[in-house]
């Protein structure tokens, strides 16, 4: 009997457990293993003593045994505690909620944006190989790839908020001299438009534009790519040879045959790309001051504050998990022959 | 809905969207000639005065205009027309009056009687002293109280509801300047001890992210690691009303917009623009470039004397003689600081700290000393700097490297993570290495005390000098002015001769600020006090 999606997804998710328990442990341990004592490195004031710095381990629970410190942290984990951060003196699931958001809302747009242009691009270009359109896929994907993210951003604000003026100041989510809607989902656009504050969604759609075009920038070059090298090798089968001979309309070749299967890679380059894009954001949430979690994990592990780095991690964790699910659900519909059962 | 209908509908819809957004625009823009907008690298890590996991430079500028103290710092002009803190006055804050006793063994406050807290509560002698008692007491500030020698409860006593006496086994003149800094702010006792636990005595937790003072500004909006909004406090009663109703402090971690926005108009005030950039600005001359040393601060290389080859005093000479000074001023932070080196050689002649040091390139001399410490063909060596300081170190390291090679020294360079570096110099395992810092009190015994003397990482060199810590013991409570001022001479001779520390520079602390700001002034935090600007 074939098992229902929903088993499967219960499934999936039960035996994520060892893998996130594991991230949990190493992260953990790595934390430890990087040089340098964070009690020294947070009574850096002139005037603190040995002394000082041994009062502070002890309030960071430090001094304890790593086995006692690694207990007392699932003991935590388990309460949904995931410790406090130093550098911004807040609880970390605290932080993490606040700037989660942010981040998601910046990577949809991103992601949005960059498989409107990148897949119609790929399949444009496969279909006319060696085209100007062809050309153009090559070019923008190579260039994409090559031009580090904090580059195109800085050529970005440079050229449509510093010489044009077109683009808001590059700071943030909103501009600054507004309120914020009311928070309830913490995505701005979505807030807005549910407070019906029609200027704070206007102005937080502004801020996005920049950013977001600076990542779909860099995503967009994989799944083009992937699209066009997919949709090739399709074209090239022998069921679209079969297709075009039985002298299907040409469209619905494309459409339904064709795409539909070349889809199947692209999907799980899709999935790859969300995730590393919801991660790897640091530097443009660096660049536009963008209050993300790539960015606060980053400042953090530079700083030696452990609690946000692993917290970040254990998010980025679950994270993966859901998307891979998300990914292998998003496959068994597209393609009925993809079993669900191991 | 057809197609036509819908795409007029939200053309219309947008219309409307627009005018609404202008409308409301001319609303903002008239609030904007009353709103500040200053920009920085970095966010205030904690609002906490006395906060026991450490307290970054944008939050002691954050308590600076949130709580008050008992006595503030004056203000004096520097020589370009920059205003700055004037440590040698102090000035009433919360405290209208003090006085000492004759001998100088009491110290008692008189506190305003209309001095009160955001809620309205009163200032009273009762809430000083738990603030004074949380400072003596926390790890992060006890050492600094007690350079003023403010160290155990008991020596602060109430005397009434605005009146409290410090007592202490002597007069320090160190005293009314620490009270002066952000580590020393009052914050509202009533408030705090309501949020005590037994394992939190001192309501760190709660204060940490909750205003409990009566400064000139209050917190509107605190998103941490992001922005500060502040509005005035229209009760407060220790200084001059401010100008600006409300301030907008913005995190914007790369220079290069903190540059972009303050160009185009977009900010009044910016911090942390590199030397650089501040020079580019300067030519332009469409802004203005607020610039002063910083007067406590200094930049160096230190050699720590417990390990080899360093523990020979004409190594340290010889490297000290061999430093392409000039090139690394140039280089590093493009001229913009007041040299701390090719200073006068000879006996010193005044008390000043941090000095230049009697040393200049002269790479013969270098020779000579290295032959002198029986190593002529020199030695191989690490130079190590911190990745937050890379601005300064990278250029300046391969500088070094390529400068002592000349004399036979072979260095290898080394960048390492704050973290990592900071705990490595508390252990003074790193020889040779370049670090920044700062002194919170201008005294120069205080100077040597922290940074030429003792166990603890501030000894930047790992100095041990018997004579130089009996001078320093003798100078701490030495009345006598002439006594005095020859011990801190001898002191900078000792501290030239051993070397442990190459002084370079004063780097400028840069401030840019559109043309209609005025009012700005340089404190010992290096972040914008808002309560002493206005626009012009």
């Amino acid at each position: 009997m074939k098992p229902s999606r929903g088993w499967f997804a219960a499934k999936r998710i039960v035996s994520a457990v060892p893998l996130v328990f594991g991230v949990v442990a190493a992260t953990f341990l790595l934390t430890r293993l990087l040089p340098g004592d964070p009690a020294a490195f947070f009574t850096n004031t002139p005037g603190a003593g040995a002394a000082e710095i041994a009062e502070v381990r002890h309030n960071l629970g430090l001094d304890r045994s790593l086995p006692e410190q690694f207990v007392i942290y699932l003991v935590n984990l388990a309460h949904g505690d995931l410790g406090q951060s130093l550098i911004s003196g807040q609880s970390v699931a605290a932080d993490l909620m606040e700037r989660l958001p942010a981040s998601l809302e910046l990577t949809v747009i991103a992601f949005v944006l960059a498989c409107a242009v990148g897949l119609p691009l790929g399949i444009f270009a496969a279909l006319r190989p060696g085209s100007i359109i062809d050309h153009t896929c090559r070019i923008v994907s190579t260039a994409g790839v090559s031009t580090p993210v904090f580059v195109s951003g800085l050529l970005l604000i440079y050229v449509f908020y510093y010489l044009l003026g077109w683009a808001p100041d590059p700071v943030g989510r909103l501009d600054p001299y507004l309120n914020a809607p009311p928070h309830l989902t913490g995505l701005l656009i979505v807030d807005g438009l549910l407070a019906g504050d029609l200027n704070s969604t206007l102005s937080s759609v502004k801020q996005l534009i920049l950013p977001s075009a600076t990542m779909a920038l860099f995503a967009l070059a994989p799944l083009a790519r992937m699209m066009r090298g997919s949709m090739i090798a399709v074209l090239g089968s022998e069921f679209i040879r079969t297709a075009r001979a039985l002298g299907l309309p040409r469209r619905k070749i494309i459409m339904t045959y064709a795409l539909r299967n070349a889809l199947l890679p692209v999907i799980t380059t899709l999935g790859m790309v969300f995730s590393y894009m919801l991660g790897a954001n640091v530097l443009v949430e660096k660049v536009f001051a963008w209050p993300g979690i790539g960015a606060y994990a980053l400042n953090a592990l530079i700083s030696l504050d452990y609690a946000p780095v692993q917290g970040f991690i254990l998010l980025m964790a679950c994270l993966y998990v859901v998307l891979n699910l998300m990914v292998d659900l998003i496959y068994s519909f597209i393609d009925p022959r993809v079993g669900l059962a191991e | 809905m057809d197609r036509r209908r819908f795409l007029t509908g939200s053309a219309s819809m947008i219309g409307g969207a627009l005018t609404y957004a202008t409308g409301s625009k001319e609303a903002v823009s008239q609030s904007r000639g009353e709103t500040l907008r200053a920009l920085g690298s970095g966010a205030p890590n904690t609002l906490d005065p006395q906060s026991t996991s450490g307290i970054d430079r944008p939050a002691q500028g954050a308590i600076e205009c949130i709580t008050d103290r008992l006595v503030t710092f004056g203000t004096k002009t520097g020589s370009n027309g920059v205003d700055h803190y004037d440590y040698y006055n102090v000035m009433p804050a919360l405290a209208e009056s003090w006085q000492y006793s004759s001998g100088g063994t009491s110290l008692t406050f008189k506190i305003r009687s209309d001095a009160t807290f955001h809620d309205n509560s009163p200032v009273t002698a009762e809430d000083v002293k738990w603030c004074l008692d949380r400072m003596v007491s926390q790890p992060s500030t006890r050492g600094q109280m007690k350079a003023g020698s403010l160290e155990k409860p008991e020596q602060f006593v109430v005397l009434g509801a605005h009146t409290l006496r410090m007592d202490f086994s002597r007069k320090d003149n160190r005293t009314l300047p620490d009270l002066c800094h952000p580590y020393a702010s009052i914050v509202n006792a009533k408030l705090a001890k309501k949020h005590i636990t037994e394992k939190d005595p001192w309501a760190s937790e709660w204060l940490k992210n909750n205003p409990a003072g009566g400064g000139a500004y209050k917190i509107a909006s605190w998103k941490p690691g992001e922005e500060v909004i502040y509005v005035r406090n229209d009760n407060w009663k220790c200084g001059p009303k401010s100008a600006f109703q409300r301030v907008i402090y913005q995190v914007v971690p790369e220079a290069a917009n903190r540059r972009a926005l303050i160009e185009r108009g977009n900010a009044d005030i910016t911090l942390d623009l590199p030397p650089k950039d501040v020079n580019d600005l300067e030519k332009a001359s469409k802004l203005q470039i607020l610039s002063v040393p910083a007067i406590n601060g200094f930049e160096f290389v230190a050699m720590t004397t417990t390990t080899k080859p360093y523990d020979n005093v004409k190594i340290r000479q010889a490297v000290a003689s061999a430093l392409p000074y000039a090139e690394m001023f140039k280089a590093a932070i493009f001229d913009r600081g007041k040299p701390l080196y090719g200073g006068p050689e000879g006996k010193p002649t005044s008390i000043n700290w941090p000095t230049a040091f009697p040393y200049r390139t002269d790479l013969n001399r270098a020779r000579k000393l290295l032959a002198e410490a029986d190593c002529p063909n020199g030695f191989e060596t690490t130079f190590v700097f911190d990745q937050a300081q890379a601005d300064v170190g990278e250029p300046a390291s391969i500088l070094i490297q390529e400068a002592l090679g000349k004399i036979g020294i072979k260095v290898t360079i080394e960048k390492q993570p704050s973290g990592e570096m900071g705990s490595a110099l508390q252990s003074h395992k790193i020889p040779f290495y370049y670090q920044r810092s700062a002194a919170w009190l201008n005294d120069p015994v205080y100077a040597f005390e922290i940074f030429y003397q003792g166990d603890w990482r501030w000894n930047l060199g790992n100095l041990k000098d018997a004579e130089l810590d009996k001078t320093i013991e003798a100078a701490r409570f030495e009345t006598d002015n002439t006594k005095y001022d020859a011990m801190c001479i001898r002191m900078k001779e000792i501290a030239f001769e051993q070397v442990p520390t190459i002084m370079l520079w004063q780097p400028f602390v840069d401030v840019i600020a559109q043309k209609d700001i005025a009012g700005y002034r340089y404190m010992p935090h290096r972040q914008i006090d808002f309560r002493t600007l206005r626009r012009v």
